[in-house]
Parts: C-alpha cells; sequence; structure tokens
C-alpha cells in the first residue's frame, strides 16, 4: 500500500562485457498446460487405482466354506431310484440304476433353489419358479437353463460312495461315462 | 401475599443467557417476524421456505407420501438402531439373537415388528409418491435430475429391505437372497452363468455373485456383507441422496404447482409444518398399532440344502419373481430391473410435452400417465398373481382352492428357435426375424403419418385374432382357455404398442420417439412372451446354449 506507484526508473545496467558468450535463454522445464494435464491425469489415475483396489478387497482371498467332498456310505444300502438320504446335509441325490449310481447336485440350475423330489410323478420339481427336471437331471418344463449337475463319484475300497462336488458335468455323452457314472450291477 | 406473576418468570427464562444461547429470538409473539425467524433460524426446519402457495398444502396435490416416506426412514433408523444393540451378524448366532428379540428381551418383539412392517410401508410409499409425482407432472423441466435422484432412492430403498431381509437368517431369508443373489450371476459379461460369462472367464468365484456373497454360497461372509451393507454402507448413500432430493426440491420453489392470479402465499410455519407433524404422528400411530397386532414373520433356522416349498420372495419383489417364470434369469432380474430404473430415469428427458406441469391433468398427458400407470398395474397384477395364486411347486391355484390338491405336471416346453428348436438356426434366422419384428413395431406408429381410428383397427386386429384361434381350436392346437390368452394379451399389446403410439407420439422427433418406443415395445414384449407361454408353452424363442443366451 505504501509502495510508491510510480518508481523511479532504475538507470540502464552497464553493458555486458563482449566477450562473456550470452547464455541461451533456459527452456522453461514443462509448460503450464502439460504440468496442470500431468496432475491432473496423476490425481484421475489415483482415484481409478483406489476404486479397482477397492473393488479388488471385495474379493475374499481365503473363504471358510465346508469340504465338497463326503462319504456317501456303503453302496450296498442303496434302493433302487432316488435317495434322499444326503439332501438335508450334501444337498445330493444319490441315484441308483440297474447299472450303477450318479450324484445329482440339488441345485436348481436357474436360480439355485433346491427342488424335490415326486417319485409319484418321476420328477424332480422346484418351489421357487416351477422347473421340473426328470429323473436324469434334464428339463422338462419351467424356466430352468440347462440340466442338473451331476458330481463326481467314486466306489471306494470298502464299497462306500465318495461324491466330490467341486467336479461336475450336465453334458448328455459326458455325465454318463466316469467319474460322474459308478458301475454297480448288482446287489451282490 | 406474592402472587405468581408467569409472564415475568417466562421473560426472565427467556431471558436468561442459558436460553437465549440454544433459542435465539425474545417471547414468542406468533408475528409474520416470528414465523419466518421459526423455519430460517432452525437447522432442522430451514430446508423448508418461509411461505409456499396453498395449492403445495393440499393432501389431495401431494398425497403427503414424500413426507410420510421420510418418517418411516426416520422410524427405521430408530428402531433398526435399538435392534442393533441385541444382534449379532453370525451364522451360529443371528437367529438365536431374533428369537431373543423375540422372546426375551424387553420390548424386542414390538420393535422388529415395527422395523418389519416400517420398511414395508415404506416401499408402499416410496412407489406411491413416485406415482403421485408423476401423474400431476412433477418431473418435468426444471425438475429432471430431482426425478433422476427419487428414481435411486426407490431402488436404494428396495436394496435396503433386501439387505435387511437376509439377517434374521431364517429359511425366508436365506432362500430369498439365494435367488437374488443368483440373478447377479446371471449378469451378461460378469456373471458365471450370464450370457457370454463364459467368454469373460467368470467362474462361480469371481464374478459379480461371489462378491455380493463374498464366497460361492450364502454363508458367513455373506451375513456380514448384508449387515454392513443394511447398517451403514446403504443408509449412508441413502442419507446424502436425501439431502440432495430435499435440496432440489426448495431450489426448485417447493412445488411444482404452478401459479395462479391473486395467489397468496401462505406461511409454512404452522401451516406445512402444521401437517408434516400430523402425519408423522399418523404414520407412528399406524406402525405402533399394527406391530401390537400383527408379529413379523420368522420360519425356522436357515438350512442352505432345503427350500421351503412354495418359496415366495418379499411381497415386493414377488412380481420379479412371477417374471422370472416366463424369462431367462438375466432378462427378469438383470435387464428387466436395469431398464425399468434407467427408463424411469429417461421419462422426463423424454416427455417434452409442455402441458401439465404440476397439474393431475389425464387430458393433457393422456400417453404418459396412461404408459405410466400400464407399467405400475402390470407389476402389482404379477404381485397379485405371485403372492396369491402361487402354491407348491410354484404352480397356479387360483386363491380358493386348497393347495393340498395335487396339480397335474406343467406340461413340456420348447423354443422357437435354437439347437432343438423348429427354425433352428438361432443366429442366421432368429436373430434377423426377432429383430425384424422388433424393429418393425418400433416404427411402424412412426411411418404411418395418417392419424388412424383406434376403434376400427383394434376391432378388425381382434378380428383376426378371433378367426386364428378359432382355426387352432377347431384343429386341437389349443383350448379356449389359450384362445382366450391369445386375445387378451395380442389385444393389450396391440393396443398399448402400436394405437396409442400412433395415435400421441408419432410426431416426436425421431431419437426421443425411439427410446419411447424401445421401452413400450420391451414392455409389449413382456405381455407377449408370457402369453407365448401361457398359450404355446413356448420356452425361449431364441436359445444359443453355447454362450448361455436364451431369451
Amino acid at each position: 500500500m505504501s509502495e510508491p506507484t510510480d518508481k523511479p526508473s532504475t538507470p540502464p545496467p552497464a553493458a555486458a562485457p563482449v566477450a562473456a558468450p550470452k547464455p541461451a535463454p533456459k527452456p522453461a522445464p514443462m509448460s503450464r498446460g502439460d504440468f496442470l494435464w500431468m496432475g491432473w491425469s496423476a490425481l484421475a489415475a489415483f482415484f481409478a487405482a483406489s476404486a479397482a483396489a477397492g473393488a479388488r478387497f471385495m474379493f475374499p482371498n481365503v473363504i471358510y466354506e465346508p469340504s465338497q467332498k463326503f462319504n456317501a456310505g456303503p453302496a450296498k444300502s442303496y434302493d433302487m431310484g432316488v435317495s434322499t438320504k444326503w439332501l438335508n446335509e450334501q444337498r445330493m441325490w444319490i441315484i441308483r440304476t440297474p447299472t450303477g449310481f450318479y450324484a445329482l447336485w440339488a441345485r436348481c440350475t436357474h436360480l439355485g433353489c433346491t427342488p424335490n423330489w415326486w417319485g409319484d410323478q418321476n420328477r424332480f420339481k422346484c418351489p421357487c419358479h416351477g422347473s421340473n427336471y426328470t429323473m436324469a437331471g434334464d428339463v422338462i418344463a419351467g424356466p430352468a437353463p440347462r440340466p442338473l449337475w451331476r458330481a463326481k463319484i467314486d466306489l471306494s475300497p470298502l464299497g462306500d460312495l465318495i461324491v466330490d462336488k467341486s467336479v461336475l458335468e450336465d453334458m448328455p455323452g459326458k455325465r454318463e461315462l466316469k467319474p460322474f457314472f459308478v458301475d454297480y450291477a448288482s446287489a451282490a | 401475599m406474592p402472587t405468581l406473576d408467569i409472564e415475568k418468570i417466562k421473560k426472565e427464562v427467556v431471558d436468561s443467557q442459558l436460553w437465549r444461547s440454544v433459542f435465539r429470538g425474545g417471547v414468542w409473539k406468533d408475528t409474520p417476524r416470528d414465523r419466518a425467524a421459526h423455519i430460517v433460524g432452525n437447522v432442522w426446519l430451514h430446508l423448508h421456505p418461509v411461505k409456499v402457495r396453498p395449492r403445495a398444502l393440499k393432501w389431495s396435490y401431494t398425497w403427503g407420501m414424500g413426507g410420510i416416506s421420510f418418517a418411516l426412514y426416520l422410524l427405521l433408523t430408530l428402531t433398526g438402531v435399538a435392534l442393533m444393540f441385541y444382534y449379532r451378524p453370525t451364522v451360529g448366532l443371528a437367529y438365536r439373537d431374533i428369537k431373543d428379540l423375540e422372546f426375551a428381551v424387553t420390548l424386542g418383539r414390538f420393535l422388529r415388528n415395527s422395523h418389519r412392517w416400517s420398511a414395508q410401508a415404506m416401499v408402499v410409499a416410496v412407489i406411491a409418491h413416485m406415482v403421485s409425482v408423476f401423474l400431476r407432472g412433477g418431473y418435468k423441466k426444471p425438475r429432471e435430475f430431482n426425478w433422476g435422484v427419487g428414481v435411486l432412492l426407490l431402488t436404494l430403498t428396495l436394496f435396503l429391505s433386501f439387505t435387511g431381509y437376509l439377517l434374521p437368517w431364517d429359511q425366508l431369508a436365506i432362500w430369498a437372497v439365494t435367488v437374488g443373489t443368483n440373478m447377479a450371476g446371471a449378469t451378461p459379461f460378469l456373471g458365471n452363468e450370464g450370457p457370454f460369462g463364459g467368454l469373460m472367464g467368470m467362474h462361480i468365484n469371481n464374478d459379480v455373485r461371489f462378491t455380493l456373497l463374498g464366497g460361492t454360497m450364502v454363508g458367513e461372509n455373506t451375513l456380514l456383507r448384508f449387515y454392513v451393507m443394511h447398517c451403514v454402507a446403504v443408509p449412508l448413500v441413502v442419507g446424502i441422496l436425501l439431502i440432495l432430493h430435499f435440496w432440489r426440491i426448495r431450489k426448485d420453489s417447493f412445488s411444482a404447482a404452478p401459479y395462479q392470479a391473486n395467489e397468496e402465499k401462505v406461511e409454512v410455519w404452522p401451516h406445512l409444518i402444521k401437517r408434516e407433524y400430523i402425519a408423522a404422528a399418523g404414520v407412528v400411530l399406524f406402525i405402533m398399532v399394527w406391530s401390537i397386532l400383527q408379529n413379523a414373520p420368522l420360519e425356522s433356522i436357515a438350512n442352505p440344502n432345503v427350500t421351503p416349498n412354495p418359496s415366495k420372495a418379499p411381497w415386493y419383489f414377488v412380481g420379479l419373481q412371477e417374471l422370472l417364470v416366463y424369462f431367462d434369469p438375466w432378462i427378469a432380474g438383470v435387464l428387466l430391473p436395469g431398464l425399468i430404473i434407467v427408463g424411469l430415469m429417461a421419462i422426463p428427458y423424454i416427455d417434452t410435452n409442455p402441458k401439465g406441469i404440476g397439474v393431475y391433468d389425464w387430458k393433457e398427458r393422456a400417453f404418459a400417465n396412461t404408459m405410466f400407470m400400464l407399467g405400475i398395474v402390470m407389476w402389482f397384477v404379477l404381485i397379485y398373481i405371485g403372492q396369491a395364486c402361487r402354491g407348491p411347486n410354484y404352480a397356479f391355484y387360483p386363491p380358493w382352492e386348497s393347495w393340498y390338491i395335487l396339480k397335474a405336471a406343467p406340461p413340456s416346453t420348447w423354443s422357437v428357435f435354437g439347437p432343438a428348436g423348429v427354425g433352428a438356426l438361432p443366429i442366421l434366422l432368429g436373430i434377423p426375424v426377432i429383430g425384424g419384428l422388433f424393429g418393425a413395431s418400433m416404427l411402424l406408429p412412426k411411418l404411418i403419418q395418417k392419424e388412424l381410428n383406434g376403434k376400427v383397427v383394434l376391432g378388425g386386429f381382434l378380428a383376426a385374432l378371433a378367426v386364428l384361434a378359432g382355426v387352432g381350436m377347431a384343429l386341437g392346437k389349443f383350448g379356449p382357455v389359450s384362445g382366450a390368452f391369445m386375445l387378451f394379451f395380442g389385444g393389450v399389446a396391440f393396443y398399448f404398442g402400436f394405437i396409442l403410439p400412433q395415435r400421441h407420439i408419432r410426431s416426436l422427433d425421431w431419437p426421443r420417439y425411439l427410446v419411447t418406443m424401445g421401452l413400450v415395445v420391451c414392455t409389449m414384449a413382456i405381455l407377449l412372451k408370457m402369453c407365448a407361454r401361457l398359450t404355446f408353452n413356448i420356452k425361449y424363442v431364441l436359445t444359443i446354449p453355447a454362450i448361455s443366451l436364451n431369451i
């Protein structure tokens, strides 16, 4: 405020020594536009990376879920047809045919409800949206898009059925073969 | 004997430093200045203007539903916080804690009932609020953005209900959430069971469903995630959006009611605030009485392996569940809800009709109101069918029929275009045919420039359908019920999807016309697909199993 507005003009500087080479004017390290562009980009990158990190954070690395493998007991204890013995504990149907065993995962392929077995009509019916499946697991009515999954099934040396729900197959032609089917001809 | 001078004591109290530090302003004299100061000097009330137009006060105009929704939100916060003191979100404890709230905690059952019923009442109130705002054209310029915020708030209200649904950890909870989250698994590209999900490398343990569940099944992590979303994350977002919503209302002159000549504004205190308090008191009373009379449902403890028969979603999602009977999950569970939300938000930008802003005027807004109410009616009819007419195995039972009568197994279904379908060649033939039909339905109303006589055209169409149905019945292809379905669905789709747009929006500019017609044709396609299933047992119109694409 108290500065005088009209500065006394300073005398012109003395002429530079002629011999000294004139240094080239230093180029600005970066233009203002470039600097701002870099700054905003860095900020945007930071937010994007934070969002990605936040999304990644929501995927747990370790999950504590029950084992997918279980012993379904001696094969000889099963009668012909659909057994609902393991439904409540393992969500599996063990199905015995004249030639052997397969295991169906009791999860409707529509939206994951557990269907019920209706022996008199020979079909599985889902209580949530009305999908119907045959004993083989094929869809015959309702909105389910694909057959029921069959799980890997093995016969242990002791004669027990071992079911592994983590290995699944639903393709006709593949699902009737090992390891999704156990040959077990007669009750012997 | 010294008399007690009330006025003097009052003045001394009000003039004291303590009182003045809390409440500014002197003794209340009920002057206009006092009334104005009561609004602007109060942090809670200052979102109101000092004066409003008298029409903005009328119950018949506002329906009071916005305020009632907010009152319910506050009540939900209060009861929810109380419940949190006794609830632990773990698989082993959650159900037991709910049982304790029911039987061992003083007022626990009452609080839980209040929370549950307030939540359901809030869903109703928010929908009613949306309907009232729509019918009075309250979303139009300059209020387009606030309508969008409102749509988000409606979505979040439903999401809050959905997340809260899991917390009791009973059969109702786990199966509603299993179905709901499996729909996320059917998301195109991002879900392991959705179209193109396989191409994107989605598996059961890396897709969008996995994030929602925090695992591959509804379990411990899911309960905790839903708890955090329900109690903290979503209410925070809702709170922020509510502030925005209210602030915009205030900035946009509080009410869309048009100005009238010689209209004298009235003071917000006491006229509006009084009504707000009355509404809030009514809401609290209503919820209290209801919560004393009616207990919130609680089924047996969650069993992730066995589903109750039938299993139904909470009532406001049963319409969606009903759609899932007719459509693949990615359509009914992802595409249609997405279209509904986006479509609702788009309404203010495609409806440029300058008439009927801030007034209930069906004549001026015939097309917009008809289409909107058609959607609302469809939603609630579907809810009614799902809630009242579905029994064991999700079979159709009229409300008067006993569930102990076992229904015949549903007939087998088939697909039109697909590997085993009649038309086969889904890509070469199916996509062009469906695309052509869709495109023609979209373009036809605008391409016919002369207004058609609706009655004649509809009559002709119905007559043609009746002949078709008659031929079909004569050939024994289907029965009279199917014929009636054909006439009903065909007629409704033709009237709302062709005659009305041809009459009302054929002169709309192309971009707005196309968006509007896209939404209209999609709505009609829902009806036609339902008809195709009910009449001809058609499962998919088009199916490409290799990429899980079913339409």
